[in-house]
């Protein structure tokens, strides 16, 4: 309570303050509608478009044998509890925000160390009841890093974006990237 | 306090920024994977097309290739005819005995039909040998003039009644919806043949549509002049109510009492089996492991940094690198000699077929001149219809003996059978007619005698033909060229 009183502007300021206050939270609130923020706590794969650099990425996937089963997080975030999920997505997801603000995503984008441990992880989630025989499923990410095995995806090299990488690799995929951020009902008044 | 001002206008200048650059970034997506021009419905042009898709344009365009030869077809000119003089005899009384040539790729589509001795040098919209069904297979403006006139007038009256709105070839609008790019089924025939089946063609799944857009032409199919809808009309229908195998056609065509033509030389009335491609790939192994045409003959490519799909329809031999062995692992010299094996094979069994059948209409000519009548020859000429059609069907399929072998040449022994049978019938009538001695053969040796035999005047023909590419042709370019001044593209930004 002391410590509200001390930043408590005398009478005479108490309008002019509020209007400036009003003003910061209402342009953060504008950012983080403009950048679909709130979808990023989601699983839908829409979101990862919210970033037109990761069209190519979804449209291969989209094409993929995976497009049927998985969306991008069953591989990309890690599945081991919510908070792991959530802390690993806030980081990475933070990461990729500020490259692509600054523009300073790579022409061909690759996956970090980081990354790849938790697809190779996510890889043996979902096919160790199926490929219980593979030898290679039962190889850590760390040991794969002392050369003691293999990407599941150094092998399998189609899988799922395909061979060809770049920001240009499907200049005519069907993407669902997010519209224009002017409401529906705003566009027609302004029409009239 | 004034510390606290400047910070304050700091963080609301900077969120400000961020806010524009989200924006910014936002606002590339309009122009990113958008189109340069707005496509109109059932636009002909391709080349309009290819301005948003230059990839698979170039590729199509690259259909105009005519330089490879397989052992057998290929996209190259041949003269049919002048390799397999034989085929001159069988289709005696038909057009295809005046003129006919290995297809090449759909760029030629148009050019090819004009320049064919089968459609002859129409003079007027109203003559001509041909009707106008016959374009119905040849390019982008059909489904732009069945879209106007509806199919049952489309077809009415003569081909040269459309001289002038046919002229650019098998192309984007054939098979692509104009907006989303999504394969469509733009040929009414089709469409009409599943709705007879009791089926739906638009609950077809993408990967069947990679072989249905291909069977909307490369199937069997016949002029129906008894269609309830449009009497006397040549209706383009398929006949498949009973399903696609040659028995179940002929028993098609046989409940019609339908003919395609009497021949001239053993009066049998016969059927032209067009092109039963689809029919045939659906009875072999690559069919029935879900492989559709487009997987072999339109395989992914990588140009760049980009993959597409090749529309550079061709024959997978000419490209064994992205279409067999995206599958298989052999070698490319061990997978072609596994095709040719399996062609040289069928081919070895259709032509003891179509040698039996050369005889037979000559033999079959010869028993009429001794005077033979209808009565005895009523077997005979079912034989030769029930054993050419058996033929036609093995050969016109063309990559039938790859597509499906062993149905291939189940079609061909059940046709030998018959026309051995045909031959023992006739033996028997010439016999009672007090022959008793081997048939004489015509010299039949090279494409000119066997037309000369049958009767074609050549010359007359070649004429015809010459007067409409010097006089005719010209007026229907022209007349298609101010057309199409007369369309207009807009650009995707233009309100």
């Amino acid at each position: 309570m002391r410590l509200f009183s001390y930043f408590k502007p005398p009478p005479q300021w108490i309008i002019f303050v509020t209007l400036l206050v009003g003003a910061i939270v209402g342009l953060s609130l504008y950012s983080v509608y403009v950048s679909n923020a709130v979808s990023y706590l989601s699983d839908d794969p829409k979101t990862c478009v919210n970033c037109h650099v990761m069209m190519p990425e979804y449209a291969t996937w989209r094409h993929s044998s995976h497009g049927r089963v998985t969306t991008c997080n069953d591989c990309h975030v890690p599945h081991t509890n919510p908070v792991a999920k959530y802390v690993f997505k806030a980081k990475d997801g933070l990461g990729h925000a500020t490259a692509f603000t600054l523009h300073s995503e790579p022409q061909v984008i690759k996956m970090r160390p980081a990354g790849q441990a938790v697809v190779q992880e996510n890889c043996v989630r979902c096919h160790a009841g199926t490929n219980q025989k593979a030898k290679a499923l039962n190889v850590s990410f760390a040991e794969i890093k002392h050369g003691q095995g293999k990407l599941c995806w150094q092998c399998h090299r189609e899988v799922p974006h395909g061979r060809v990488k770049g920001l240009t690799s499907t200049p005519n995929a069907r993407v669902p990237v997010p519209g224009s951020p002017v409401p529906q009902w705003l566009t027609d008044i302004l029409k009239k | 306090m004034w510390v606290l001002f400047i910070l304050t206008v700091g963080v609301v200048f900077a969120l400000g920024l961020l806010s524009a650059s989200i924006m910014e970034r936002r606002t590339e997506t309009l122009y990113m994977n958008r189109p340069k021009v707005k496509i109109e419905p059932l636009e002909p042009r391709s080349e309009v097309w290819g301005t948003n898709y230059p990839n698979q344009y170039e590729s199509w365009k690259s259909t105009q290739d005519t330089s490879f030869m397989s052992k057998y077809n290929g996209n190259a000119n041949i003269d049919m005819l002048e390799r397999y003089p034989s085929l001159v005899i069988l289709w005696a009384g038909y057009g295809f005995s005046k003129d006919y040539n290995q297809s090449k790729g759909h760029m030629y589509a148009i050019d090819d039909i004009l320049l064919t001795l089968r459609t002859g040098g129409p003079t007027k919209p109203d003559t001509g040998p041909m009707p106008s069904t016959c374009w119905s297979c040849k390019g982008t403006d059909v489904p732009r003039m069945i879209a106007k006139v509806g199919p049952a007038e489309f077809y009415r009256g003569k081909w040269a009644k459309y001289g002038g709105e046919q002229v650019n070839p098998v192309g984007c609008a054939d098979c692509h919806d104009e907006k989303t790019m999504d394969l469509k089924i733009t040929r009414p025939a089709l469409v009409e043949a599943f709705e007879r089946q009791g089926k739906d063609i638009t609950k077809a799944s993408h990967q069947e549509k990679r072989s249905l857009v291909c069977a909307q032409c490369h199937v069997e199919y016949y002029f129906d002049k008894e269609n309830p809808a449009a009497k006397g009309v040549p209706y383009l229908t398929f006949p498949w109510d009973k399903g696609m195998g040659v028995e179940e056609m002929e028993a098609y065509y046989d409940a019609k009492g339908f003919s395609d033509w009497t021949h001239k030389l053993s009066k049998a009335p016969m059927l032209k089996a067009q092109h039963p491609g689809y029919e045939l790939y659906t009875q072999g192994i690559h069919a029935k492991r879900g492989v559709s045409c487009a997987d072999c003959h339109m395989p992914y490519r990588a140009e760049g940094g980009v993959k597409f799909t090749d529309h550079k329809i061709q024959s997978p031999l000419n490209n064994i690198s992205n279409s067999c062995v995206v599958c298989h692992r052999e070698s490319e010299k061990e997978l072609i000699s596994n095709v040719y094996s399996n062609m040289d094979k069928v081919i070895e069994a259709r032509s003891i077929l179509e040698h039996l059948l050369v005889k037979l209409h000559i033999e079959a000519e010869f028993a009429w001149n001794k005077g033979a009548t209808k009565d005895q020859m009523a077997g005979v000429l079912q034989d030769i219809r029930r054993a050419q059609w058996r033929w036609d069907y093995a050969a016109a399929s063309h990559g039938g003996a790859f597509h499906a072998p062993v149905e291939a040449l189940r079609i061909i022994s059940a046709g030998i059978e018959i026309a051995q049978n045909g031959r023992l019938k006739l033996a028997k009538v010439l016999a009672g007619l007090g022959y008793n001695k081997e048939v004489p053969m015509p010299d039949i040796a090279t494409k000119a005698k066997a037309q000369a035999y049958i009767g074609l005047d050549m010359d007359k023909l070649n004429a015809e033909k010459q007067n409409f590419v010097e006089n005719i042709l010209p007026q229907w370019m022209e007349k298609a060229r101010a057309r199409e001044d007369n369309y207009i593209t807009h650009s995707v930004t233009e309100k």
